[in-house]
C-alpha cells in the first residue's frame, strides 16, 4: 500500500462554472500546443515584420522631429528606399501627395500610421496567421476523434459551447499573440518614439481598431481551421484542406483579376482599334493616379497599405484578400461599400457556416 | 454573468432534483439508429449497490449508457437520472455521474496525473483541490510512480486505473464502468472487484458494470440487467436468480464421495454426485441444523474430508445461455418478464 494513500475519501466543495471549463480546455490546449518546437519557433519569428515595421515608425518620427520629413518624401518620390523595409517610402510618398512644402503633420502622421499598421496586419500577419494556424488548429479536435478524447470531454458536465469555445481559444490566444499584441507595440513604440506624448490622443482609435481588425482576422479563421479539424480523425487530411483553402482561393482570385484585367485590355483594344483611344486614355490615368506612386518591388506593399484604390471585385473569394477588404475597411483608409461589404458578407457566411459544421460534428461521435 | 460563470459554484447541482430514491430509472426507453432499433421498450432501474448489465455484443449496452449519460436522443420513452432528464439537463447529471468507458480514450500528450487533474478540472473542481484529488485516488487506485508517464505508453492496467481514477475523482454518487476488467491481469481485476464493492458498500455509491465477464457480475453484483436485442430478456437480483429450484447445498471433498452421497441418503438427505467447476461434488437437499451432525458422522464413517458445504448456485452462465436461447426463440410476453422484478426466465 503506497505510503500516502488515505483510502477513499469524499468529496463536496464548490464547483466551477462553465466559463472556468473553457478556460482549463484552453490552457491544456495551449500547453500542449506549446510542446511542438516548431510552433515556438514560427511563434517568435512571427515577431520579426514587427520589428522592421518599428524602424519604419522610428524612421517617420525621426524625421518629423529633425524637420526632414519633406526631404525624406522627395526621396520616397524618387523611390529610395528610405527605411531599408521600402515600406515607409511607398507609405510617405503617397501620403504626402500634391505639394510637399505645405505638410500636414498630425494628418500625414495619422494616414502613415494607419497604413503602416494595415500593411503590418494584412501581409506578413495574415499569412503566418495561416502558417501558425495550420500547425495548431488540424489537431485540436481530430486528434480527439483519434485517441476517443471527447469521451473525456462529454462524460462530463462538458457541453458543446463549451468546448468549442475552449479549443477556438486556443486558436485565438495564439493568434492575437502574433498579430493584436504586435500591432499595439507598434502603436506604443510608435508613441514613444514621437516628439509628443499628446500623439497618444491623437491617435487613440489606432489601437481599438487594431483590436478589431485582429479578431476580425483571428474569428473567421480560427472557425474555420476548427470546422476542418472537426471533419476527420486525420489531422493531416485537416492540415491539408486549410493550406488547400488558402492556395486555391487565392489562385482563383488571382485568375479571376486577371481574367477581367485582360478583358479590360482587350476593350480598350477593341476601342483604340475602333478609334476611340482618346475617349480611354483620361480613364487609364486616372485609374494610374488612383493607383497612387507605385513602384516596382513596393507595388504589393502599396497594396497591402491600401494605398492602390483600384476595386478588388472578387476579394470575396479568398479568405486573405476578403480579410483584408474588411480590415482596410475597419482601418478606415476603404470607405466604399462595394469594396468591402462583399468581402464581409463572405466572412460572416464562412464564420457561420464553420459554426455550424463545427456543431454538427463535435456531437456527432456521441450521437453515433 | 461572465463572473457567476467562473467562480465556484455552490454543490447545488449535486443535489437530486427529486426525492426518487431509485437513482437511475428508464421507462420505455426507445432507440433508432436509421431503420435500427437498438433499444426497444427498454424500462430499467438501477438501484443503489452494484448492478451488472449483460448482453451479448450488439445488444444495445453502449446505447443505454449513452442514454443514461443523455448523450443519445430517445425516439420514446423517459429517461431518470436522479430526478433529471440526462438529454435535457446533462450538465446537472452529468455531475453526479463517473464514467469509465470501454474504450481507451485519453488526451494524448498528458501524463497519468495530469489526465486525471484534467478530469477533475471539467468536473469543475478548483485547481489545487484537483490535484489533491487526483493524488489521492491515483494512490487509492495503486497507481506508483507510473502516473507520472504519458497516457499513450502506459501498460493496459495502468491505464484503467487512470481512466477509473478519473471517473471517481469528483467522487460521483453513480459510477458507470464499461468492461472494467478488460486487459487486467488476475490481480488486478481483483483488487478492481474490490474498489467496486468498497465504494458501493462503505460510500454508498451507486454503480452499474456493464460487461461480458459473467464471474465478475456474480462476484460483486447484486442485481443484473440481461440485454439482448435492445431489449430486457432478464433483471433481477443475483440471489434470487442463482438460487435453485429446489433448496439444495454442494458438499466439496476429497475421498469416496459416491459413498458419502449414499451414506447421506440413507440418513435421509437425498444426495447425489454432480459434476462441478473443480471437480466432482455431492448435490444434497438443504440440511436443517440439527442434520449437519449426521453430514460429519457420515462423512467420518465414509472416509471423505469435508472441504466445504456451502448453499448452491446456479451459474450465472447458465442463466444467461438459456435465456438467449430463449431470446432467439419467439418472445412472448410471459417468458420474459418486465424489467425492474426479480425474475428468473421460465
Amino acid at each position: 500500500m503506497p505510503l500516502h494513500d488515505v483510502g477513499y475519501r469524499s468529496w463536496s466543495s464548490s464547483r466551477c462554472g462553465p466559463a472556468m471549463t473553457v478556460w482549463v480546455i484552453a490552457l491544456t490546449g495551449i500547453r500542449l500546443a506549446w510542446e511542438s518546437r516548431w510552433l515556438r519557433r514560427l511563434v517568435f519569428f512571427a515577431w520579426s515584420p514587427a520589428l522592421l515595421f518599428a524602424a519604419s515608425f522610428f524612421a517617420f518620427e525621426q524625421a518629423i522631429d529633425d524637420g526632414r520629413l519633406v526631404t525624406l518624401g522627395e526621396k520616397a518620390e524618387g523611390g529610395r528606399n528610405i527605411d531599408g523595409v521600402g515600406m515607409l517610402g511607398t507609405v510617405l510618398a503617397d501620403a504626402l501627395g500634391g505639394d510637399p512644402n505645405e505638410v500636414d503633420i498630425k494628418a500625414t502622421r495619422r494616414l502613415v500610421w494607419t497604413r503602416l499598421l494595415l500593411a503590418f496586419m494584412r501581409a506578413p500577419q495574415a499569412i503566418l496567421l495561416a502558417a501558425v494556424v495550420g500547425l495548431v488548429a488540424p489537431t485540436l479536435i481530430s486528434r480527439d476523434l483519434r485517441a476517443k478524447a471527447w469521451l473525456v470531454y462529454f462524460t462530463r458536465p462538458v457541453g458543446r459551447t463549451e468546448y468549442i469555445l475552449g479549443k477556438s481559444v486556443i486558436l485565438l490566444l495564439l493568434v492575437l499573440v502574433i498579430t493584436m499584441l504586435p500591432a499595439l507595440a507598434l502603436w506604443l513604440i510608435g508613441v514613444l518614439v514621437s516628439p509628443s506624448i499628446a500623439v497618444a490622443w491623437e491617435t487613440w482609435d489606432l489601437p481599438v481598431r487594431a483590436v478589431i481588425a485582429s479578431l476580425l482576422l483571428a474569428v473567421p479563421t480560427v472557425l474555420l481551421a476548427l470546422a476542418y479539424s472537426s471533419m476527420t480523425a486525420e489531422s493531416r487530411i485537416a492540415s491539408f484542406a486549410w493550406f488547400a483553402t488558402w492556395v486555391a482561393c487565392w489562385i482563383a482570385h488571382t485568375a479571376l483579376t486577371t481574367a477581367d484585367f485582360v478583358a479590360s485590355s482587350r476593350q480598350r483594344e477593341a476601342a483604340v482599334a475602333r478609334g476611340a483611344a482618346s475617349l480611354q486614355r483620361p480613364q487609364r490615368r486616372r485609374d494610374e493616379a488612383a493607383a497612387g506612386p507605385l513602384r516596382g518591388q513596393f507595388k504589393w506593399l502599396a497594396r497591402a497599405a491600401g494605398i492602390d484604390t483600384k476595386l478588388d471585385r472578387w476579394a470575396w473569394i479568398s479568405p486573405y484578400h476578403a480579410l483584408g477588404a474588411v480590415q482596410a475597411a475597419i482601418f478606415g483608409i476603404e470607405r466604399r461599400p462595394a469594396a468591402w461589404l462583399p468581402a464581409a458578407v463572405a466572412l460572416v457566411s464562412l464564420t457561420v457556416g464553420s459554426l455550424l459544421v463545427l456543431a454538427w460534428r463535435v456531437t456527432a461521435p456521441a450521437q453515433a | 454573468m461572465l463572473r457567476d460563470s467562473f467562480r465556484r459554484v455552490s454543490p447545488r447541482p449535486l443535489m437530486p432534483a427529486s426525492t426518487d430514491p431509485i437513482p437511475v430509472r428508464l421507462t420505455d426507453v426507445v432507440k433508432r439508429y436509421g431503420r435500427r432499433t437498438v433499444l426497444d421498450g427498454v424500462s430499467i432501474e438501477v438501484t443503489p449497490g452494484i448492478t451488472g448489465l449483460v448482453g451479448p455484443n450488439g445488444a444495445g449496452k453502449s446505447t443505454l449508457v449513452r442514454a443514461i449519460l443523455g448523450l443519445v436522443k430517445l425516439v420514446g420513452g423517459e429517461a431518470r437520472v436522479f430526478g433529471h432528464d440526462p438529454y435535457r439537463h446533462p450538465r446537472q447529471v452529468r455531475e453526479m455521474v463517473g464514467v469509465v468507458p470501454e474504450d481507451e480514450c485519453s488526451v494524448p500528450g498528458l501524463s497519468g496525473v495530469e489526465m486525471v487533474r484534467y478530469a477533475a478540472r471539467l468536473s469543475g473542481l478548483p485547481a489545487t483541490e484537483a490535484l489533491r484529488r487526483s493524488h489521492e485516488v491515483l494512490d487509492w487506485c495503486d497507481a506508483g510512480q507510473e502516473r507520472y508517464r504519458p497516457v499513450e505508453t502506459l501498460s493496459v492496467g495502468t491505464r484503467q486505473k487512470v481512466s477509473f481514477a478519473a471517473a471517481i475523482v469528483h467522487d460521483p454518487a453513480l459510477i458507470i464502468l464499461d468492461e472494467p476488467t478488460n486487459g487486467l491481469d488476475p490481480i488486478e481485476r481483483r483488487a478492481m472487484l474490490g474498489r467496486l464493492t468498497r465504494l458501493a458498500r462503505n460510500h454508498g455509491k451507486t454503480i452499474f458494470v456493464s460487461t461480458h465477464v459473467l464471474p465478475d457480475v456474480q462476484a460483486i453484483c447484486d442485481r443484473v440487467i440481461l440485454l439482448a436485442r435492445g431489449r430486457v430478456r432478464l433483471a433481477g437480483g443475483i440471489a434470487e436468480l442463482t438460487r435453485p429450484a429446489r433448496p439444495a447445498h454442494h458438499l466439496a471433498g476429497s475421498g469416496p464421495l459416491d459413498r458419502l452421497a449414499d451414506a447421506l441418503t440413507a440418513a435421509g438427505l437425498p444426495a447425489s454426485v454432480t459434476a462441478g467447476e473443480t471437480g466432482p461434488l455431492i448435490e444434497l437437499a438443504s440440511p436443517r441444523p440439527e442434520q449437519l451432525a449426521a453430514i460429519w458422522s457420515a462423512a467420518r464413517q465414509t472416509g471423505v474430508a469435508i472441504r466445504s458445504l456451502a448453499p448452491a448456485s446456479r451459474p450465472l452462465e447458465e442463466i444467461f445461455v438459456q435465456t438467449l436461447r430463449q431470446a432467439e426463440q419467439p418472445v412472448t410476453g410471459a417468458a420474459f418478464p418486465a424489467a425492474g422484478g426479480s425474475h428468473a426466465p421460465a
